[in-house]
Parts: C-alpha cells; sequence; structure tokens
C-alpha cells in the first residue's frame, strides 16, 4: 500500500478472505490509468462487470486501441466465459443423447483436435474446441505477446470463433433451457454474434442462433 | 627381405660351399673351430648385406616414427584448438551472463531506484590460461631455442619432402586447425576470407625453398588479420543483437512491465556501445582489434591473441599454425646428426627471421617488440591496449579486468557462490489460462503440477510433455488435462499425499475432489464424469484455503464465511468439524497442519490475528503475537500462513510486506523483515526446511535462507494485473522444482 500513488489510493486487489460478492467489485479505473500489459484485459472485464448487458460498450474499444490487440482479448474472454457454459452442458449433455456435434440436421461438426478430424460426441468436442482454442489462444507461436499481434496470427482468429460458436448453437437446438438460462446470466451468446459480426470473424450464414433483434426479423421475414 | 639376405649369402657362396666341404673332407678335425668354409669375401658381403638390411629397416622405422610424431603433433594441435574454443565459449557465456545480471541491476535501479543488493554482481573473473600460452610460445619464439625450433622444422620438411609429404596436405592440417578454432574467415567477405588461406599458403609452399618469400608470408597474416578483424566485428556485432534481443526477450520472460521501452533502451545502448567501438577501429590499426572488445572483450582478447601468434608464426614464415605451441616439443628432439644439416643455412634463416622482424617491427609497432624483449613487455603491450579499449569503449564493463598476473588463485573466482547453493532459473511456462492463476500445488512425487485460476478451471501439467518453444531458454507445456466444475474463481487447491486426488475451493464457495487422471493421458480424451468424485458444500461464501493432512485423509478448509472447516473427504458425511472463534471479527484467509504435530492446526485471519488450534478438541491453544501495536487504521491482513515441515514456527506473509516467524509454543515472534516492495501473498518451505519463497504482488518471488534469514535469490516472475502480480508459489515435494502463479494467467516452474 506504501506503493500507492497519492492521487489514487485504491489497491484492486482480491485478497485472501474476501467475500465473493466482493470479487472485483472496485472502483473503475479509466483505461488512460491502467499502466499494466494488460490493460485491454482489465478493461474488458471491468466493462463486462459494469453491465454484462450492455454489449455495445463492452465491444467500444477505447481511443486508439490496437484492432488486433482488441479482438484478441475478447476471443480470450468469450472463450474463458464459454467454459461457464460448458460446466453446464457437462452436466446435461452426455455422450448418449448427443453422440454427434450437430446444431440443425443440416451438418455433422468434426473435431478438429485430433490428427485426424473426428466424429466426437458433443460434450467431447465442447471440451476438446475450448481446451484447443486455449492453447491456440495462448500459444506462444502464434501470440507470443498481449501487446502487439501478428497480422498472420490475428487471422487465426476466425477459425476459433466459427468452431466456439457450435457451442452456442449446440446448446441453442438441444439444450435449450440450458441455454436461456446461461444466457440470461451473461448474455454472452448475444455478444459473441455481436462481436463477430462487428470485426466480420464470421459469415452471417453460420450464425444459425436467432439471438440478435435484426437477426430475429431477418428470420421472420424468411418465415412470412 | 630377412630372407634375402641369408638366401644371398648361400647364393654367393655357392662356389666355395664345394671347396668348404672338400676341405672338410681333408681336415675335420682341424678346423671344426675355425668354420674354415666362411671365406673372407663372403663375411664381408655378408656384413654388407645385413649392414644395408638394417640401414633401411632404420629408415623404415625412422619413416614411421616422424609419421607418427607428426600425427601426434597433429592430434595436440587439434586438442588445443578444441580447447580454445570451448575456453572462448566459456568466456562468452560468462560475458553474456556478466551483461544480463548488469541490465537486471540498472532495470532494477530504474525501477524502484535502490540497488539492486542480493547479489553482489561481479564481472566476470576469467581464466588466465591464454596468457600462459603465450608465455611458452614467447619462450620457444625467443632467439635462443629458435634457432634449434626453426632447425627442427627445416629438418621435417626437407624429410616429408623426401617421404612426398607434400605442402599441400600441411596447408590442409592448418586450414583445418584454423577452422576447428574458427577463425578461418567465412561467408560475409568470401573475397578476403579466401585470400588469407590461399596467400598464407603460398608463402608456406616456398618458404623453404626460396627465403626471399617469407616476405609474403607475412603479406598473409596482414590480410588474415583484416579478415579476422573484419570476422570478430560481425561476431561482436552479432554479440550485440544478441544482447540486444536478450533485453526484449528477457523483458517479456521476466515480465518485466514496460515491455517496449525496456527493449528500446537496450538496443539503443547496443548501438551507442556500437558507435562507440567503431572509430577505436578506425584510428587503432592493428592495436584496435585489443580495441573491439567493446563488450566481447574476452572473445576479442582470444582473437588477438591467436593473431599475435599468426604474427610470429609468418615472421618464421611458418603458416602451421595451431600445432605451434605442442610441436617443439618432438621438434627439438630431432637430433640434428641424424642428416647432415647445413649449420650455415639455419644462420642464415636467423638473420632472415630477425630481418624479418625488423620490418614488421616498423609495420606492427603494437605487436613486434614483445618478440625480441621477451614475454613481459609483450604481454605488458596487450595488457595495455586491452585496458585502453577496456576504458574507452566498456561503459559499465570498464571495472571488468583483465588481470595478467596469471594468479593460481584467480582461477576459480568465475564461479562465485553458485559453486554453494543453487540459483533457479526459469525453465517451463504453463501458458493456457485465460486469466489470473491463483494457486498452484505439485504431485509429490512426479514432475506434474495442477494449476487453478481464475478462468474457474483447473489444469494438469506434465512437465515432460514439452512443447519445443521459440527461446531456448524456457519451455512451453500444454496442459494435459482441464478440470471443469466451478462456476467462479478457483482459489486454492491441494494435492493428496498419494498424488492421486487433488481438492480445489473456490468462490463458488464449493471445495470439489477430483481424481486426477494419468499425467500421460491424452488432451483430448473423451469426457470422463469420474474425475470429478464428489462436491463438498457446507461454506457459504469463498473458500481461500485449503491444507491436506500429511498421512490421513483430512482436509482443511478456510471460508470468507468465517468458518475453518475439517474434512474427511471420500466419506458419506464428509464434513468432520467447524471452527470458530470468538470475538474475532475478521475472517480466515488461510490455514495450514502443523507440520511437526498433525493434531494442530494454524489459521490466520484478516483481522491479522493468527491462532493454534487443537483439532480434537476444536478449542484455539495459543494466538500469536502477529498482530502488532500496529498503525491501525490500515489493513494489515495476514494472506498465507505456512508452518516449519519439521520445527514448530509458523511464518506468516503480511499484506503490510512484512513476513513474520512465530514460535508456536509460545504464541511470541521470533523475526519479522520487510521481505518485498508489496503485499507478500504466498509462502511456501521447502521440504528439507532450509529455504523459505516467496511471492508477491512486487512482481517478484524471493528465496530465504531460513537460517540467516537473508535473500538469496529474487525472481521477477510475473507481470500485473491490476494491482495484482504473484498469487501462489510451491516447492515441489521432492523433486527440484519451484513454481509460481501469476495474475498474469501464466504459472512458471524453476529448476
Amino acid at each position: 500500500m506504501k506503493m500507492a500513488t497519492d492521487n489514487s489510493a485504491v489497491i484492486r486487489r482480491n485478497r485472501p478472505g474476501a467475500k465473493a460478492e466482493m470479487w472485483c467489485n472496485w472502483p473503475v479505473e479509466s483505461f488512460e490509468e491502467m499502466d499494466s500489459t494488460l490493460a485491454v484485459q482489465q478493461f474488458i472485464q471491468q466493462t463486462i462487470r459494469n453491465d454484462f448487458s450492455n454489449i455495445e460498450a463492452i465491444l467500444t474499444p477505447p481511443d486508439g486501441q490496437d484492432e488486433g490487440v482488441w479482438k484478441y482479448e475478447h476471443l480470450r474472454q468469450f472463450c474463458m466465459e464459454l467454459n461457464g457454459l460448458a460446466v453446464k452442458l457437462q452436466g446435461e449433455c452426455n455422450p448418449e443423447t448427443c453422440t454427434q456435434m450437430t446444431a440443425t440436421e443440416q451438418w455433422i461438426f468434426l473435431c478438429a483436435a485430433h490428427k485426424t478430424p473426428k466424429e466426437c460426441p458433443a460434450i467431447d468436442y465442447t471440451r476438446h474446441t475450448l481446451d484447443g482454442a486455449a492453447c491456440l489462444l495462448n500459444s506462444n507461436k502464434y501470440f507470443p505477446s498481449r501487446v502487439s499481434i501478428k497480422e498472420s496470427s490475428v487471422a487465426k482468429l476466425g477459425s476459433v470463433c466459427r468452431r466456439v460458436y457450435r457451442i452456442f448453437s449446440h446448446a441453442y437446438f438441444h439444450h435449450r433451457t440450458l441455454f436461456d438460462e446461461y444466457e440470461n446470466e451473461t448474455a454472452l451468446c448475444k455478444r459473441f454474434t455481436s462481436f463477430v459480426m462487428k470485426y466480420s470473424l464470421m459469415s452471417k450464414d453460420n450464425l444459425i442462433v436467432p439471438i440478435l433483434e435484426d437477426q430475429q426479423a431477418l428470420e421472420g421475414e424468411s418465415e412470412a | 627381405m630377412i630372407d634375402e639376405g641369408p638366401g644371398s649369402f648361400q647364393g654367393g657362396q655357392g662356389g666355395q660351399v664345394v671347396t668348404g666341404s672338400l676341405g672338410m673332407v681333408t681336415k675335420p678335425q682341424q678346423d671344426e673351430g675355425q668354420r674354415a668354409q666362411y671365406s673372407m669375401p663372403g663375411i664381408l658381403h655378408f656384413l654388407q648385406t645385413e649392414w644395408a638390411r638394417f640401414e633401411m629397416e632404420r629408415s623404415q622405422w625412422e619413416v614411421e616414427r616422424a609419421e607418427l610424431q607428426a600425427r601426434i603433433a597433429f592430434l595436440q594441435g587439434e586438442r588445443k584448438g578444441q580447447e580454445n574454443l570451448k575456453q572462448d565459449l566459456v568466456r562468452r557465456i560468462k560475458m553474456l551472463e556478466f551483461a544480463l545480471k548488469q541490465e537486471r541491476a540498472k532495470y532494477h535501479k530504474l525501477k524502484y531506484g535502490s540497488d539492486f543488493s542480493q547479489e553482489d554482481i561481479k564481472p566476470p573473473i576469467f581464466e588466465k590460461k591464454p596468457e600462459d600460452e603465450i608465455i611458452e610460445t614467447e619462450r620457444v619464439n625467443s632467439p635462443n631455442s629458435n634457432a634449434s625450433w626453426r632447425q627442427g622444422r627445416q629438418l621435417l620438411r626437407q624429410y616429408l619432402q623426401e617421404i612426398g609429404y607434400t605442402d599441400t596436405i600441411i596447408d590442409v592440417r592448418s586450414a583445418r586447425v584454423r577452422n576447428l578454432l574458427g577463425l578461418q574467415p567465412r561467408t560475409d567477405n568470401d573475397g578476403e576470407g579466401a585470400q588469407p588461406a590461399l596467400v598464407n599458403g603460398e608463402g608456406l609452399n616456398k618458404r623453404s625453398i626460396d627465403m626471399g618469400k617469407a616476405r609474403q608470408g607475412k603479406k598473409g597474416p596482414a590480410s588474415l588479420m583484416e579478415g579476422a578483424l573484419m570476422d570478430s566485428e560481425a561476431s561482436v556485432l552479432a554479440t550485440f543483437d544478441f544482447l540486444a534481443s536478450e533485453g526484449v526477450a528477457d523483458d517479456e520472460d521476466e515480465n518485466l512491465s514496460d515491455e517496449n521501452e525496456d527493449g528500446m533502451a537496450a538496443d539503443d545502448e547496443a548501438e551507442e556501445r556500437l558507435e562507440k567501438s567503431r572509430p577505436k577501429i578506425k584510428i587503432a590499426g592493428i592495436e584496435s582489434m585489443a580495441g573491439m572488445e567493446d563488450v566481447d572483450a574476452e572473445e576479442a582478447l582470444a582473437e588477438f591473441d591467436f593473431l599475435v601468434n599468426e604474427a610470429s608464426e609468418s615472421g618464421e614464415g611458418a603458416g602451421e599454425a595451431r600445432s605451434h605451441g605442442d610441436s617443439p616439443d618432438w621438434a627439438k628432439k630431432d637430433p640434428n646428426e641424424e642428416w647432415g644439416v647445413d649449420q650455415q643455412l639455419i644462420s642464415k634463416l636467423k638473420e632472415e627471421y630477425k630481418k624479418d622482424r625488423k620490418g614488421k617491427k616498423a609495420s606492427v609497432p603494437g605487436s613486434a617488440p614483445g618478440q625480441f624483449s621477451g614475454g613481459s613487455s609483450r604481454k605488458r603491450i596487450e595488457e595495455d591496449s586491452i585496458e585502453a579499449a577496456i576504458g574507452v569503449g566498456l561503459g559499465e564493463l570498464a571495472d571488468l579486468t583483465v588481470n595478467n598476473d596469471a594468479d593460481p588463485m584467480n582461477y576459480d573466482i568465475s564461479a562465485p557462490k553458485e559453486v554453494f547453493r543453487k540459483t533457479w532459473n526459469a525453465k517451463y511456462t504453463l501458458r493456457s489460462h485465460f486469466d489470473g492463476v491463483r494457486a498452484l500445488a505439485f504431485h509429490p512425487e512426479e514432475p506434474v503440477l495442477i494449476t487453478g485460476s481464475e478462468d474457474h478451471t483447473l489444469k494438469l501439467w506434465n512437465l515432460q510433455k514439452t512443447v519445443p518453444a521459440k527461446k531456448a531458454a524456457s519451455l512451453d507445456v500444454e496442459p494435459v488435462y482441464t478440470f471443469r466444475a466451478h462456476v467462479g474463481s478457483v482459489l486454492c487447491l491441494a494435492v493428496s499425499p498419494s498424488g492421486e486426488q487433488c481438492y480445489s475451493g473456490g468462490v463458488d464457495a464449493t471445495i470439489r475432489c477430483w481424481n486426477i487422471p494419468n499425467s500421460n493421458i491424452d488432451p483430448y480424451d473423451s469426457f470422463d464424469t469420474n474425475v470429478l468424485a464428489d462436491t463438498m458444500i457446507a461454506h457459504t461464501d469463498a473458500v481461500w484455503g485449503l491444507s491436506i493432512h500429511p498421512s490421513k485423509m483430512q482436509l482443511l478448509s478456510c471460508s470468507a464465511d468465517g468458518t475453518v472447516r475439517l474434512w474427511s473427504p471420500g466419506s458419506k458425511s464428509p464434513l468432520l468439524n467447524t471452527f470458530t472463534v470468538d470475538n474475532e471479527d475478521g475472517v480466515p484467509t488461510a490455514v495450514d497442519f502443523v507440520r511437526c504435530d498433525p493434531s494442530q492446526m494454524v489459521a490466520s485471519y484478516t483481522s491479522s490475528n493468527t491462532y493454534l488450534f487443537d483439532i480434537e478438541t476444536s478449542k484455539e491453544i495459543v494466538k500469536l503475537e502477529t498482530k502488532q501495536n500496529s498503525e491501525s487504521t490500515i489493513n494489515n491482513q495476514i494472506n498465507r500462513v505456512v508452518n516449519h515441515p519439521t520445527l514448530p514456527v509458523s511464518i506468516t506473509a503480511h499484506e503490510d510486506r512484512h513476513i513474520r516467524f512465530f514460535d508456536m509454543n509460545t504464541g511470541k515472534m521470533i523475526h519479522s523483515m520487510v521481505a518485498h516492495l508489496d503485499a507478500v501473498t504466498s509462502l511456501a518451505v521447502d521440504p528439507n526446511g532450509l529455504y523459505l519463497l516467496s511471492g508477491s504482488h512486487d512482481c517478484s518471488i524471493r528465496l530465504w535462507n531460513l537460517d540467516s534469514k537473508t535473500c538469496v535469490q529474487e525472481i521477477t516472475a510475473h507481470r500485473k494485473k491490476f494491482d495484482e502480480s504473484i498469487h501462489d508459489v510451491a516447492f515441489h515435494p521432492t523433486k527440484q522444482y519451484l513454481a509460481s502463479a501469476g495474475a498474469d494467467a501464466l504459472a512458471k516452474v524453476f529448476v
């Protein structure tokens, strides 16, 4: 605490013994004042904590923010929060009922985590995809730094998005109550959809979960 | 040949055999002792043939002997070459280590404004071996011994020519030796590089025939020196690059905060140094070879030595550089009388050589005088020029002295305290968590560890399954298993003494019991629901601390709900007991079994109180005097309490940067120290109870000698996220590993 500068006596720290409700419950710090190399992650998490449903605010980068890093840090956050959905799915989605990774009947997704892509059961697909994404996004080869990201590595983000989106779509089409419950708690799918559309990381045809209003409107039109 | 001798003898005596036998018939008794059948011419003939045979054999042996000696000399030269190479590399390593230490110290100074105290930075002191070699060489080179040396060489050369050992072979040999030494200039300056070898070789070829050509031999080394100069300049440049990138790499790895700024600084500095060294090269002519030794002083020194050798060699007109140091041994033994040696020729050679030297002296004042006045003066000159060079170009390395008083006592100082204690270095980087790593624990025997993170997962890592990393210094490890079940950050972790189960507590108030999968499992195996063995629910708030009984299946937990609980994982009703303290308004932050008496446990509180409990009676026995008559208002909570593995000592980590030691029997404080620049978050005692490891939000982990309570090593390990940096540290219970867990989502393992 002696380290704290005079103008900000606030120390943003989760000390041992802190109550769960006090977790990260500290005054907002402006992006300019964040001097750590993990400022972008801090900023994203802080904005989410403020109001997870305010997707526009969450997806608005601070001025002058490098877009590659911004997209990268958001994707890290998505994969991290998808762990929560995976935990829920572990309780409900078992290999007997969901033998394949499907959303609509149209496609069976093959798990890319293996040497030769495999028809993993949905829960394995979910876990493997998240594990694979964690390894890729933390890879020293592709993402050695969190303050600047190579152009070639930014290209990798699209494929990660496509794969993890299938977890949303599977949950939506096969475990709807679970999906709704989770969506109410986090608005994660909505945020993810807005994110990939904003940065054109996935083609609209692949966004099969009708979560955004304009998506639903489109759906309505096509049905009508 | 052996058969032939007697054969010819008998053949030659063919006619006499008849007479001999005739005589034998006539006077058998009388001539028996005299062997009348051996006529005088026969004997002479026999002796002649025998003599001829012996002579032939002798010359053959001579040939063989010389061949073997040449071979010995060559191998010795090769060995010497390898040794030089080794020394050079060792010097480079030491230089780099030193430079790195300097950078660290500087960074430390810049960042904290205080001196880097716990580790004395000493410039590496190098072995004086090369100097000794020079002295040896010089003894050989001094005029007296030089004559016999040259004589020997000449003889050898003649001899080799006789037996058809052409000069080209010698050239090839010397080229090879030079190549071994890495002196041969390569690629960058092809023209330059190829020429010296050629010219040198030419000088060598002509030398024995035409003494006038010796000058050309001098020309060779001159351009060779040039080549070597270019070469070593390039290597100096390369070293700068390396140092600069080292600066960046170090920065990244060690999590110094201002990545770019620091990297830039390193770059700038390297450039600055380069600029300093450049003009030096321009002005100083050949001497500037010593002047180049900026950062890479020692390397250049080695090269300088070598070049001086080369120069003296060329004066003699001999290109065969490396066998030089060794060959006198046998060259001197070459007896002159074996072949009639023209002494006049030798003295002529000597004169030629001296003349040559004088010519050289004019052109190369820096190195020549030493050739005449003996070893010491050259040594002095060398020293001077080196010191001058250091003084001008070395900047902060200026205090790196090259001590020429080859004092044998100096030899071992190069590795100061490292011999006596281990220095830990980051070896594995565990990246795969998306958010801060809150806890880590090692497997009791295997090189396996488990981490728990704010990303709600735990991961299992096998240190033997590494991914080759970009930088050779540290290895990346990918997790073999991800434990998912917590619905909030994982805060604490404990592994059972058997290594089969682990337990994790989190913000979600649950304690999860896991069956640890095999550490060689396929990371993308199918989901096994048996990994999560049990979920123990009783706490009503975040679980912040766990401690496992060293032998019984018992687990202690402490939670923000204000309770400490004792569990028996795996049984039907796992909760055994709940501990609370009357009149305690803080909540427990950490808990630990007393290692020397596991029927007791210690729990620390946010109120900075610490209590010793009897587990049987669930009563507090002693209140440790952890709460100082404090500066009141400031939060001085205890973040961690650990107990010594064998002594009744509790160690506490405080938010006010202190680590304090308490006697459990009396509750009195034994020792208190400001251990870090920011809050101390975590503690671990090594299995032998000799060292304490502490982690702090000041981004560093520190290793303490428990006996002297002094810091023996500090490692900057993690970056900050908000105001947090390091959450946990651990020792491997049986192997030489230690680990740190950081808010930057990384865990690191040190060996």
